[in-house]
């Protein structure tokens, strides 16, 4: 059992049908977690790293025009084809999921206590008593102080790192196999930020949870995963395991998202090198790389054709016409992002 | 000679709960075209004090003095005259740009509120500054719905500096953009330290981002400055628990990221205490792991690290013996030698 996967995703299409035409948002991504895993998705906003994970479990706004075709295997079941009232068993009982603003995904009528206890009743059918003394349990383990008092108090009466530790109580109440974990700490300050990180990769280790997290910061990658994806208009531009992609990121758009960012450790090292041109607002679905037009290595078959997937390395692969040259220069002009100190 | 010189500000506020200080006794001081970068989480008072610098906020007591004039003991009058001096940028630019005016307009206008130059003058000091924030002239005639995040930010710090001012006080203006965005106008903050003389107080949270662009450094905890520096004395060699807590929550793209997680959070520990009712002695007390009885009893001075008349002070009883805490090992071995 163990070396098989617990989520594979073979081929995910979501299109959204808009006024002014359809937006390829993901656009053929496959990928495989293996129960108990730890994986980051990394993109700029509009790269379609949330709408996949949305996908995996339809879970759209009603009046969005989606299509959305693949395979979604989780479990001995691809989730694109089971029936609604199957997959709200799955959506936070097998899966659980945290967002960026728990405010938005808690009552703020119910207190905390009553609302983990609920999805406890629904999903895993404990009585009203034992629901109220594990959700007391699950608030405890989050680190949650004083958690009796807490659990009657509602969402209003927390700060926000620990309505995040509540949202994340109510993610893992139904002990899920996997927890999705979109942009979770974006609007926390730092600390609290790297409390929240601990805690989930304490969580994933403990509960034997695979945690798929989705970020824009290579940084919070690098503290909770132990492998990364890149997205990049509606595909998957890089894979790699996190510690290899530091010393050989191969694609121009990784290379591009590493040299964006001012790293803390350098002191003043001269200009940032944003990445010029915008991300293609209909997504992905062209017949061409769609990093072509911000792309500074790009040749003429980069506009012409859409790269494959090139293995580069052990369990590496790139989507670049250039992965297999780029790959081979291991010289410092070969990756500029690794600057000097 | 300092451009901006903030002494012992105090302000205070009613809430709901009660009067809480938001700024307890702050001084800072900016020299001509240096920056000072001004670090702290939410609620720790950094952008009351930039509003008490603009005289935005009333102090209940302290002096701001602007190329040596104490703005406080100005009349309206005389105030609105000085403000051309003293410009800010804010954090959402879309919020803070009149969706009625065109480019040109927005960016001229602070030159017409305060009556500077003729009309030919202004509109040469408005081509200026789009050029230094690099908005193309094409775009003089558009609607700040019409331009992008990083233009309409563009535009925000054009309208600053089109006064030439003397300081620039920026308030977190790249947490609202995408990453790519920032980059761009951290470059062009970048740019226009080298460009123009004008010394810039920059607050954010993001600690990379204010290493990358300050001078000097400060660190404020609710309602003080625990810790200042140079930036890198500040980040590279931190005296105080929530200094050394606050670097090693910043998660970097390195195999060390989760082990430095781990020594933020034997740093910071516990919750923020309530304005309304905060630690006696030091105010960090209740989430450092080094306090003793003396720290509930007396609260830290500013006191100076290393050499005399260096920059570097901080605010801790015991700065002396947890140097060995620093959250760097290679790091923490020089500092326990430079302290003994």
């Amino acid at each position: 059992m163990s070396g098989m996967p617990l989520l594979e995703v073979e081929d995910l299409h979501v299109t959204f049908r808009t006024a002014s035409g359809p937006v390829h948002a993901v656009d053929g991504v496959s990928f495989t977690m293996k129960p108990g895993s730890s994986l980051g998705v990394v993109g700029e906003s509009g790269s379609g790293k949330s709408v996949t994970a949305r996908a995996l479990l339809r879970l759209f706004a009603i009046t969005d025009d989606v299509q959305i075709s693949g395979a979604v295997h989780f479990d001995g079941q691809d989730l694109l084809r089971i029936d609604e009232r199957r997959l709200r068993d799955v959506r936070g009982g097998q899966i659980g999921m945290i967002f960026q603003d728990p405010l938005t995904s808690l009552n703020p009528l119910m207190a905390v206590g009553e609302q983990i206890a609920e999805s406890l009743r629904l999903h895993r059918g404990m009585s009203r008593s034992e629901a109220a003394a594990e959700a007391v349990e699950l608030l405890a383990r989050v680190g949650i102080a004083d958690p009796e008092q807490r659990a009657t108090e509602l969402p209003s009466s927390f700060s926000g790192g620990m309505r995040q530790r509540v949202m994340i109580s109510l993610a893992i109440a139904c002990r899920p196999r996997m927890l999705i974990a979109d942009e979770p700490t974006t609007a926390l300050d730092v600390t609290v930020q790297a409390e929240i990180l601990l805690l989930l990769d304490e969580l994933r280790r403990s509960e034997g949870m695979a945690l798929m997290l989705i970020t824009h910061d290579f940084g919070v990658v690098a503290a909770t995963c132990d492998d990364v994806q890149v997205m990049y208009a509606g595909k998957l531009v890089e894979k790699a395991s996190m510690a290899h992609l530091f010393d050989r990121a191969n694609h121009p758009y990784t290379e591009g998202l590493l040299r964006l960012v001012p790293r803390f450790e350098d002191a003043h090292t001269g200009r940032l090198h944003p990445i010029g041109g915008q991300p293609p607002i209909t997504g992905g679905g062209g017949s061409s790389c769609a990093f072509a037009p911000r792309c500074s290595y790009a040749v003429d078959r980069c506009r012409s054709e859409v790269p494959p997937e090139v293995a580069v390395g052990p369990q590496h692969l790139s989507a670049c016409w250039l992965a297999t040259d780029r790959a081979k220069d291991t010289t410092e002009a070969g990756q500029p992002w690794r600057r000097a100190q | 000679m300092s451009v901006l010189e903030v002494d012992d500000v105090v302000v205070e506020f009613d809430t709901d709960g009660g009067r809480i200080t938001a700024v307890d006794g702050v001084s800072l001081h900016l020299a001509t075209g240096e920056t000072l970068g001004l670090v702290g989480e939410s609620g720790c008072g950094k952008s009351t004090l930039a509003r008490a610098i603009m005289q935005l906020v009333p102090m209940q007591r302290g002096s701001v003095r602007l190329e040596g004039i104490d703005l406080g003991s100005l009349s309206r009058r005389e105030l609105r005259r000085m403000r051309h001096r003293i410009q800010m940028v804010f954090q959402d630019p879309r919020g803070s740009l009149d969706p009625r005016m065109n480019v040109s307009t927005l960016i001229g206008e602070p030159l017409r509120v305060h009556g500077i130059g003729d009309r030919a003058s202004r509109a040469k000091a408005v081509a200026e500054a789009m050029e230094l924030v690099g908005l193309p002239a094409a775009v003089a005639d558009r609607l700040p719905s019409e331009l992008s995040g990083g233009q309409q930010q563009r535009v925000g710090i054009a309208r600053a500096i089109v006064t030439d001012p003397a300081v620039l006080v920026c308030d977190e203006p790249v947490s609202a953009l995408d990453v790519s965005i920032q980059a761009q106008i951290i470059n062009v903050l970048d740019e226009l330290r080298d460009e123009l003389s004008v010394a810039m107080l920059f607050i954010a949270h993001d600690l990379s981002v204010v290493r990358h662009l300050s001078d000097r450094v400060a660190v404020m905890y609710l309602g003080q400055i625990v810790e200042t520096g140079t930036a890198s004395e500040v980040f590279g060699e931190p005296r105080h628990p929530y200094t050394h807590g606050l670097i090693s929550s910043v998660p970097r793209a390195d195999a060390e990221s989760a082990a430095r997680l781990q020594t933020a959070r034997r740093m910071v520990l516990g919750e923020l205490p309530s304005l309304l009712d905060p630690p006696s002695g030091c105010r960090y007390r209740t989430r450092c792991p080094y306090a003793t009885a003396q720290c509930a009893e007396a609260e830290p001075p500013p006191e100076p690290v290393g050499r005399a008349g260096g920059l570097h002070t901080v605010r801790c009883h015991h700065w002396r013996t947890i140097v060995s805490a620093a959250p760097e090992p290679q790091e923490s071995a020089t500092s326990q030698e430079l302290a003994i």
